[in-house]
């Protein structure tokens, strides 16, 4: 008998058995046969999987173990006072919000009342109560072959249920709010979302991932997008992780004819970050525009995948992402656009820019192109530089000290995607944490405003 | 105010400045002619404190201080300004934005408190008046697109509301049409006083119609060759660099 080959894969930590074992009785939806087994399928689809090493080519730029298999354990009740959260309520007064703490809803902070007939917002615990069935179906369907997914399938714990229906345009910002606090031993939570989007409906979606605390911490989530023909989603995420906090995040979407999906994401901080998207455009006058912007320094990685599908043609899509990369700081994009047979008159472009500020960062990027129709148009292109010398002395040669002209012209450089989140209180959050990481003494709110009135 | 002696400077190995002194007197408009390649901006940038010049020998002070010793942005709040040549674009930063922030940095090492929002607008508004320089130009990303002429017009606005002791003035004139280089002079003139100095670079006398200088220096081979008054410039305008120098000199 042939011994079976996983020389790509680490066997997982013991101790996520023992968690699941231990945690599988507590987690949402557990008392349900049918969403009892899908987690039973998604932990022996992660064990089957293993943790991903660099020598699997979609985890080449990233040493993704040291991080994920070793001894974990899903974090106990913290009690965190509502000033910590305060600053990371976005939206607005009128915005909706589920709030959860490392994957546990805070009923106290969360609003979602007065929402239009036919609009559903809640919590993945009560969804494994009031739609089992419908949940089961959703997580087991998602099968990417990534461990990660299988594993959120498996302890899915925080997270939310959004459904809108045809027609119908959501004006108030909706928010999920994830707030991990950390611990000695590492805390991990799962975070799980499905939303779907009616023909026609539209939502502005307002994703933000809080680390608070000094301890350790791996989010592990993952989104399932639903857009159907016409449906429109900004989709607006901020990323704030601690220090020693880690977050791996799957986007899935399927954007049916005449979709549009906009979302640009900021990172600032966090030890591993990585966002991966896998985007299937399902029919013509799809409009998907997605970017990015993140600053790893020293201790700190950035990992950005994109692969996007265009299964139909007549489509457009357009991938952006920055990087700047400061002191031992780690940057890599693997983009992908995928032609499909037939799909003509397909428009997707890619582009990565990187800004490296120090001899010691590393930016890997890595565009990708697969077609399979002549009659397309597609192109992708990298860039990486240093700080413009002659730039730096034309601020300073004005009185402006070394350290906030170099802050003026990387946040010269980050502001072009911050500029492009579709929430007002969204951008003025990315801005001022942006301008406070930069240090130089720049004010956050001045640029905003003087930005505001050039604007 | 300004004493350079025996200045000398190499670029990527090769001397530039050849042994340059030169002493600039508060009140007084100081004229450097030379011809291309005789290190007019080589001494500009070195004042100013730009990096990739390499000083081998001589000094500067600057007032009661070692200007070389300074970092660029510490000469600016000591009260140089040197208005480039070549101003540099940066898409990304509004201008007013950098208006505000050099004018509070400055203000900040001078001790002085930032100006108020208010007072800085009204300030800046009636500065670019004067020049000649659009609302929607101050909106704009620095430089980023500007025509030559505007360029030169930011410099000089830049100039006017930091206030320098010491402005120096790297072909100014380079690029501009005649409307555009009467606006520039005349924004130049208007600051002309008793405490302020100018040490206007060009390579032509036309500059030199409109901002008259007190003192005219010819410089070559990367050491001023002769100093003299404004009929200096129309003398030079007249035989050429090579008849008041030589041909060598001029080479």
């Amino acid at each position: 008998m042939l011994a079976v080959k996983r020389t790509r894969r680490l066997d997982p930590d013991p101790a996520f058995t023992a968690a699941f074992r231990e945690l599988a009785p507590r987690l949402p939806g557990s008392a349900n046969e049918p969403l009892a087994r899908i987690r039973e399928e998604g932990f022996a689809r992660f064990l089957a999987l293993g943790i991903p090493t660099q020598r699997d080519e979609a985890w080449k730029f990233t040493n993704v173990a040291r991080i994920a298999n070793r001894p974990m354990r899903p974090a106990t009740a913290t009690e965190l006072p509502l000033d910590r959260v305060l600053p990371y309520l976005l939206g607005g007064p009128r915005a909706r919000r589920l709030v959860f703490v490392d994957g546990r809803l805070q009923p106290q902070w969360s609003h979602t009342g007065g929402l239009p007939q036919g609009v559903i917002v809640e919590s993945l615990a009560r969804a494994a109560e009031t739609r089992p069935l419908a949940l089961a179906e959703a997580l087991g369907e998602l099968d990417d072959g990534r461990s990660f997914t299988a594993l959120n399938t498996a302890f899915a714990d925080g997270g939310a249920w959004i459904e809108l229906p045809a027609g119908l345009a959501l004006e108030a910002p909706l928010q999920l709010l994830f707030v991990t606090t950390g611990g000695e031993v590492p805390v991990m939570s799962h975070p799980r979302c499905v939303l779907r989007l009616g023909d026609g409906a539209s939502l502005t979606l307002l994703e933000t991932h809080v680390g608070l605390g000094e301890g350790a911490a791996l989010t592990n989530a993952v989104l399932q997008l639903a857009l159907r023909p016409g449906a429109r989603l900004e989709h607006d995420r901020i990323q704030l992780p601690a220090a020693q906090g880690s977050l791996l995040a799957k986007i899935d979407g399927s954007l049916g004819a005449g979709a549009r999906y906009r979302q640009t994401t900021v990172l600032l901080g966090g030890a591993l970050v990585r966002n991966e998207h896998e985007l299937r455009i399902d029919g013509p006058g799809v409009d998907c525009l997605l970017s990015g912007v993140a600053v790893p320094g020293t201790g700190e990685q950035s990992d950005i995948v994109v692969r996007i599908h265009h299964r139909a043609g007549g489509s457009h899509s357009d991938q952006y992402f920055k990087h700047v990369v400061e002191d031992r700081g780690h940057a890599a994009f693997a983009g992908k656009i995928v032609v499909h047979p037939g799909a003509q008159k397909t428009n997707a472009y890619q582009k990565n820019d990187n800004l490296l500020l120090s001899d010691d960062g590393e930016v890997d990027t890595k565009p990708e192109l697969e077609i399979y129709a002549d009659d397309v148009k597609c192109s992708h292109g990298a860039t990486c530089g240093e700080l413009d010398a002659g730039a730096l002395f034309y601020l300073r040669s004005r009185g402006i000290a070394r350290q906030a002209a170099r802050a003026i012209l990387v946040h010269a450089f980050a502001a072009e995607v911050i500029g492009r989140l579709a929430d007002p209180t969204a951008r003025a959050l990315a801005e001022t944490r942006l301008v406070a990481r930069l240090g130089g003494g720049l004010d956050g709110a001045l640029v905003e405003t003087v930005l505001g009135e050039a604007a | 105010m300004l004493t350079i002696e025996n200045l000398q400077v190499s670029v990527e190995g090769k001397p530039i400045l050849k042994g340059l002194s030169l002493t600039v007197e508060a009140g007084r408009v100081h004229a450097i002619m030379g011809p291309n390649g005789s290190g007019k901006s080589t001494l500009a940038h070195v004042l100013a404190g730009r990096e990739g010049y390499e000083v081998t020998g001589g000094n500067v002070r600057f007032g009661d201080e070692d200007l070389l010793a300074l970092e660029p942005e510490e000469r600016a709040h000591a009260g140089l300004f040197l208005a480039m040549q070549y101003p540099v674009e940066i898409p990304g930063v509004a201008n007013m934005y950098f208006l505000r922030q050099a004018i509070n940095a400055i203000c900040k090492a001078r001790g002085q408190d930032e100006i108020p929002a208010a007072e800085f607008m009204r300030k800046v508004r009636e500065q670019a008046r004067l020049l000649g320089i659009g609302e929607e130009l101050l909106k704009r990303d620095l430089n980023a697109g500007f025509s030559g002429g505007e360029k030169k017009r930011n410099e000089i606005l830049q100039m006017a509301l930091l206030e320098p002791r010491l402005c120096i003035l790297d072909e100014t004139d380079s690029g501009l049409d005649i409307d555009a280089l009467r606006t520039v002079a005349d924004g130049v003139n208007r600051l002309r006083s008793p405490e302020r100095a100018f040490l206007v670079i060009t390579h032509y006398q036309r500059l030199l119609d409109y901002i008259v200088p007190d003192v005219v220096h010819i410089m070559a081979d990367g050491r001023i060759q002769r100093t003299g008054g404004p009929e200096l410039a129309r003398e030079l305008e007249e035989r050429g660099y090579e008849g008041l120098l030589g041909t060598k000199l001029a080479a």
